[in-house]
């Protein structure tokens, strides 16, 4: 063995040993260093010959090679070696809880209010608005409901302390109906409206509230009719429950604005206390609507012998009660934040 | 309308049950809200007789009965009741009967020991309200094969009608059998015409104004007297007819007249003729004039109400109620008659301005037959005759019944347009006639019907339309699908659903949404109006819900109390709704509000309580739903008087106030009686909408420079306007934002400011860094800051 394989072993050996990055830097100088064993052999080489020089620095640039190589693998083993140390020193509980960050429900009201929105858009009904302060003209007169009717008493309506106008007294609106009338002057026919908003009426007990939201939807074309409003009714409906079958019931009623005029059930059936749709032998009423009269098309200045109308109004609490299983009608404006907690929706519920 | 099957069947020739009948009536519009069906009812139920009666060993207040039904069948039945007897005739519930009071279904079980195969009922149980505490006794020689239901009077059972007020006729049996009739649910059984002889001449002196007012109001009215009559308690039929109907019996006269309104439509008035004072005249109240009705309530009456009075006074408010000083008693002898047609709108007005409510004035104001004042009292006089005796006058009439020529007509095209779909013209033609419509002419596109004089709500080609739609019933109208469109760029829909969005980024703070009612209490309206006017309601539910409010804070605010109370420590609460002021102004709003703790205690960070910050922060969060950012709005030291005076602000925007925030003042506080920290904020949302329009794209490539200042400002420098200013002075500026604030001194405030300089086109130089800074340096001189020192 020469002493340049002796050599190779030596550092090998040591190498091969060392369990410290600081170590192993003080081996790398005391083979690689200005004075380490290597760099004194090949200072030794200035001393030889050609052919001499040649060949031992074949062997040392071998050797040397050898030893880098063996030194660099070394280097990441204890790099690595050392890194997971360190990690497993970092050691955190995981299960321990975060930062607090609250979110807070979004109210029934908005969460169905948004879903009828996107389903009447997508039928091509646009959206109109208007005040929840209203006269009595827009309120009862241009829909139809004569001066002695008692849904204009203080029984039944909240009127407000101003003066009167030309257009009577100034109220609470008891429907989103007068968007009708708005709708009906303002565009020209056809058109496909929507409304939702707050109405009041002067009644409270365990199933009425002072105040509700109403979804108000009409159409105003030519041709359109009551089977028409049955087509729609049954899509939206279907669409708004996420059932591909529904079973409606539509019975003959009264209101002043339409003619004919219809009151709508809903079939159900009672599984394990939860209200199912779609099937069973149970009915419950869901809106009311029909033919737009005569009476409210001339007021808002449609031409009726020419076009016709379909008029519909839901009570969006029920509706949402209906669909989520809400109880009492009171808690959604009781403002409990129980309530929120159980009927609420995630901000990002969609 | 309630009324029982076996009375409808009076009118009705029918095969149907029960139960087909109360379907046809839903579905034609007369909606059925209860049926009573004594088969339902009473299945599992029936009629036995106690054979013995003994004492049960093992319980003092039992008695073990063996009983037998009308089959001969024999049970032991184990009961409490006192008046259990051996020959008691009672009302047996044998295992699977569903207890009517109840609801519970019966079980065979063991009492003590002693097995009992079924119960003997009270009426109690059977939810029939009666006096007696026992099981049912029944008469001693009731046949035990009768069904249940016979012998408790059930008949064939009840139907409870909800009429809508359109449908006059069908306030009475017989107009509901009318309509099923013309619905094919049974032919309809016409009423016999009555004529009744006169045996003397109508002796009561009627002194009636005929102004026009009179003939306008009540065009007819036909009055009848009847000598000899002998009042009576009413027979079992007639009582229970009345019960069904809900009404009690008074004596054989009062209920003839009530049943004649419940089963014709036809109300009629009786005065004891003996107990009036002169002569009867028929005018218009005077002012203020008094008028006790039949239970002793005293109305001041109105120049326009129509009554029949006499020398001591008002008798009758004519079509909505009589006076007890005429009534009938068991001891009236002679009987006037009052039989007319009102006015609906009249009637209405005074019923509504009196508040009295009676069968009388429901039928007058939806219209009653304009043709049955006359008939409808030769009805009534022969059903009086025939059950109290007597004999009767001619008839007195004052007025005319008006001339039935209301007529309307129909075009196919017409029905076939509203209607949706095309319906056979000779189906159309049919149910119009069933209804009693008569054709006038017709052809093969049109029709003109004369409108019978029980129908008042038949006006127009619509009216029309819809009996036909309606008899033949809406589940046969196909449904027809109509062409979906696109919708077109809906603006109103955007900012609708803008609203709604920043409501859930508001939730995503963790402030949770609610909807409040339009309406408080005005004390603490008043202390969140500011300058505006408030709006009250003349009459509120409550004085808790007398005004509008002009602010959702308040309503915010009892919602966190409500939380609160209840133990509650983390409270954020929002709103997407309107305030109302002023003169009709309608706002839309969106506030929201934190109270108590901002962050419970963590190990990984401390507790806090809210700060005007935090209002702040939700107020920037909404804004960014809208599009605006922090750079778009400035802030002003000021807020309205229920803010906390130096720690809230107004957002200005586009040189507007458009909200305010921070803390609440502490007399707010102090008035709800809470001590937790409330903090809140509030934006008027109206001229609020997202722009969609797009900055340029700009790679940034080149290097940023970064400088830092720290400056000293006043103490009440608004200082985040003045670093907005900042941003704003120089394009090469693309941020500028504050690390550090603390007060140097009582007067002071050092503010360090970090500033990134950057250009999309090159790399910027020193000289232009400076002359960035130069230009800092300057505003901040001008608006009163200064370079620290040291």
């Amino acid at each position: 063995m020469s002493e340049l394989d002796r050599l190779q072993a030596s550092c090998l050996f040591e190498i091969e040993h060392c369990d410290s990055l600081k170590k192993l830097d003080e081996i790398r100088t005391a083979i690689f260093g200005k004075n380490g064993k290597i760099t004194e052999l090949m200072k030794q080489l200035r001393a030889l010959d050609n052919e001499q020089k040649r060949q031992l620095g074949q062997e040392i640039n071998l050797a040397k090679t050898a030893i880098m190589e063996r030194f660099s693998t070394k280097l990441s083993e204890i790099e690595i070696r050392d890194l997971q140390k360190k990690l497993e020193a970092e050691y955190v509980d995981v299960s321990m809880p975060v930062r607090p960050n609250a979110f807070g429900k979004i109210h029934p009201i908005t969460k169905v209010a948004e879903e009828l929105a996107d389903i009447l858009s997508s039928y091509g009904f646009m959206f109109e608005d208007g005040p929840d302060i209203e006269k009595e003209f827009f309120n009862f007169t241009a829909l139809n409901i004569p001066d002695h009717h008692p849904a204009r008493t203080m029984h039944d309506t909240f009127y407000l302390n101003m003066l009167a106008d030309e257009h009577g007294r100034k109220l609470l609106r008891t429907h989103t109906s007068p968007v009708q009338h708005y709708t009906m002057i303002s565009h020209k026919p056809p058109f496909r409206m929507f409304s939702i908003g707050r109405v009041y009426r002067s009644d409270s007990d365990a199933t009425h509230t002072p105040m509700f939201d109403q979804v108000e939807c009409l159409i105003v074309d030519k041709n359109i009719g009551f089977a028409h409003l049955k087509w729609i009714l049954l899509n939206v409906l279907k669409k708004f429950f996420h059932v591909s079958e529904l079973k409606l019931r539509f019975r003959p009623s009264f209101f002043p604005f339409t003619e004919p005029s219809v009151e709508v059930d809903i079939a159900y059936e009672l599984k394990n206390g939860k209200m199912i749709f779609g099937t069973g032998d149970k009915w419950l009423e869901i809106c009311g609507g029909g033919v737009v009269h005569p009476n409210v098309l001339n007021c808002g200045h449609i031409d009726t012998s020419v076009y016709q109308g379909i008029a519909i109004g839901f009570g969006l609490e029920r509706l949402a009660s209906l669909k989520y299983g809400i109880p009492d009608l009171r808690g959604y404006f009781e403002s409990d934040d129980r309530w929120r907690e159980a009927f609420g929706f995630s901000h990002v519920a969609k | 309308m309630r009324f029982s099957f076996d009375w409808l069947k009076k009118h009705l020739d029918t095969n149907l049950s029960i139960n087909q009948i109360a379907d046809r009536l839903t579905s034609i519009g007369l909606e059925v809200e209860e049926v009573v069906n004594p088969s339902e009812i009473f299945k599992n139920f029936r009629l036995a007789q106690i054979k013995t009666a003994e004492k049960h060993p093992d319980a003092d207040k039992l008695q073990v009965c063996k009983v037998v039904d009308g089959d001969g069948r024999e049970y032991q039945i184990v009961c409490g009741a006192k008046n259990a007897r051996a020959g008691l005739k009672t009302v047996l519930a044998t295992p699977g009967a569903v207890i009517p009071a109840s609801g519970d279904v019966l079980k065979k079980n063991k009492l003590r020991g002693a097995v009992s195969e079924g119960m003997m009922c009270s009426y109690h149980e059977l939810a029939i309200p009666s006096k007696d505490d026992g099981i049912i006794e029944l008469d001693p020689n009731t046949d035990l094969s009768l069904s249940v239901g016979e012998a408790l009077n059930y008949g064939g059972g009840f139907i409870d009608v909800s009429v809508t007020p359109n449908r006059g006729d069908c306030f009475s049996v017989k107009g509901i059998a009318r309509d099923l009739a013309a619905a094919e649910a049974g032919s309809f059984v016409k009423p016999s015409c009555v004529k009744n002889d006169a045996a003397f001449k109508f002796p009561i002196e009627i002194d009636c104004m005929r102004s026009d007012a009179c003939q306008q109001y009540a065009p007819v009215i036909a009055f009848r007297m009847i000598r000899g009559v002998k009042n009576a308690e009413s027979p079992d039929w007639l009582k229970s007819d009345l019960q069904a109907a809900g009404l009690n019996s008074v004596s054989l006269i009062v209920d003839l007249a009530n049943w004649m309104m419940l089963d014709s439509g036809r109300p009629l008035h009786i005065y004891d003729a003996d107990k009036i004072d002169g002569v009867l005249s028929v005018r218009f109240a005077k002012p203020k004039e008094e008028f006790i009705d039949l239970k002793g309530n005293r109305y001041e009456l109105r120049q326009d109400m129509l009554v029949s009075a006499d020398n001591k006074g008002v008798l009758c408010l004519m079509g909505v109620m009589g006076s007890d000083r005429a009534a009938c008693t068991m001891e009236t002898k002679n009987i006037l008659i009052e039989s007319a047609l009102f006015d609906p709108i009249f009637i209405s007005k005074t019923g509504t301005f009196l508040n009295i409510l009676s069968d009388s004035r429901t039928r007058f104001e939806r219209g009653i037959d304009r043709a049955s004042a006359v008939s409808g009292l030769e009805a009534a006089t022969k059903l009086l005759l025939d059950n109290c005796g007597g004999s009767a006058s001619d008839i007195f009439v004052v007025g005319s019944e008006p001339k039935n020529d209301v007529t309307a007509r129909l075009t196919k095209a017409k029905l076939n347009s509203i209607s949706g779909y095309e319906i056979d013209w000779n189906i159309a033609k049919t149910i119009l006639k069933k209804l009693g419509l008569k054709e006038i002419s017709s052809s093969d596109n049109e029709l003109t019907v004369e409108i019978p004089s029980w129908r008042n709500d038949l006006k127009i080609e619509e009216d029309l339309i819809e009996e036909i739609l309606r008899i033949n019933g809406y589940d046969k109208v196909r449904e027809a699908k109509f062409d979906e469109v696109v919708a077109v760029n809906d603006r109103k829909l955007e900012r609708m659903k803008t609203n709604i969005n920043v409501i859930r980024l508001l939730a995503s703070c963790g402030l949770s949404e609610v909807v409040s009612y339009s309406f408080i209490k005005s004390a603490v309206a008043e202390e969140f109006k500011e300058n505006k006017k408030l709006i009250t309601l003349i009459n509120p539910i409550s004085s808790d819900m007398n005004t509008l409010r002009s602010s959702v804070i308040p309503s915010l605010l009892l919602a966190a109390i409500r939380s609160l109370n209840y133990g509650q420590e983390k409270i954020g609460v929002c709103e997407s709704g309107s305030i109302f002021y002023d003169d009709c102004k309608q706002s839309s709003c969106i506030a929201g509000l934190r109270a108590g703790a901002f962050s419970d205690r963590n190990w990984l960070q401390q507790a806090r309580v809210v700060d005007a910050f935090d209002a702040k922060r939700d107020m920037l969060v909404a804004l960014s739903g809208f599009g605006i950012g922090e750079n778009n709005i400035s802030i002003e030291s000021t807020a309205p008087s229920y803010y906390h005076p130096s720690r809230s602000g107004t957002i200005i925007y586009r040189k507007k106030p458009i909200g305010f925030f921070g803390e609440l003042h502490p007399k707010i506080n102090k008035l709800f009686g809470i001590s937790e920290k409330v903090v809140c904020f509030e934006l008027i949302a109206d001229d609020l909408s997202v722009s969609d329009k797009k900055q340029p794209y700009q790679e940034k490539v080149f290097p940023k420079i970064n400088r830092d200042f720290a400056f000293l400002f006043d103490a009440r420098a608004s200082v985040g306007n003045i670093v907005n200013a900042i941003r704003k002075l120089d394009s090469r500026i693309s941020s500028a934002d504050i690390f550090d604030c603390f007060e140097v001194g009582l007067t002071k405030k050092s503010i360090g400011l970090t500033v990134t300089l950057e250009a999309p086109d090159r790399t910027l130089t020193d000289d232009e860094a400076s002359e960035v800074s130069n230009k800092i340096l300057e505003f901040v001189a001008k608006e009163g800051g200064e370079l620290r020192t040291k």
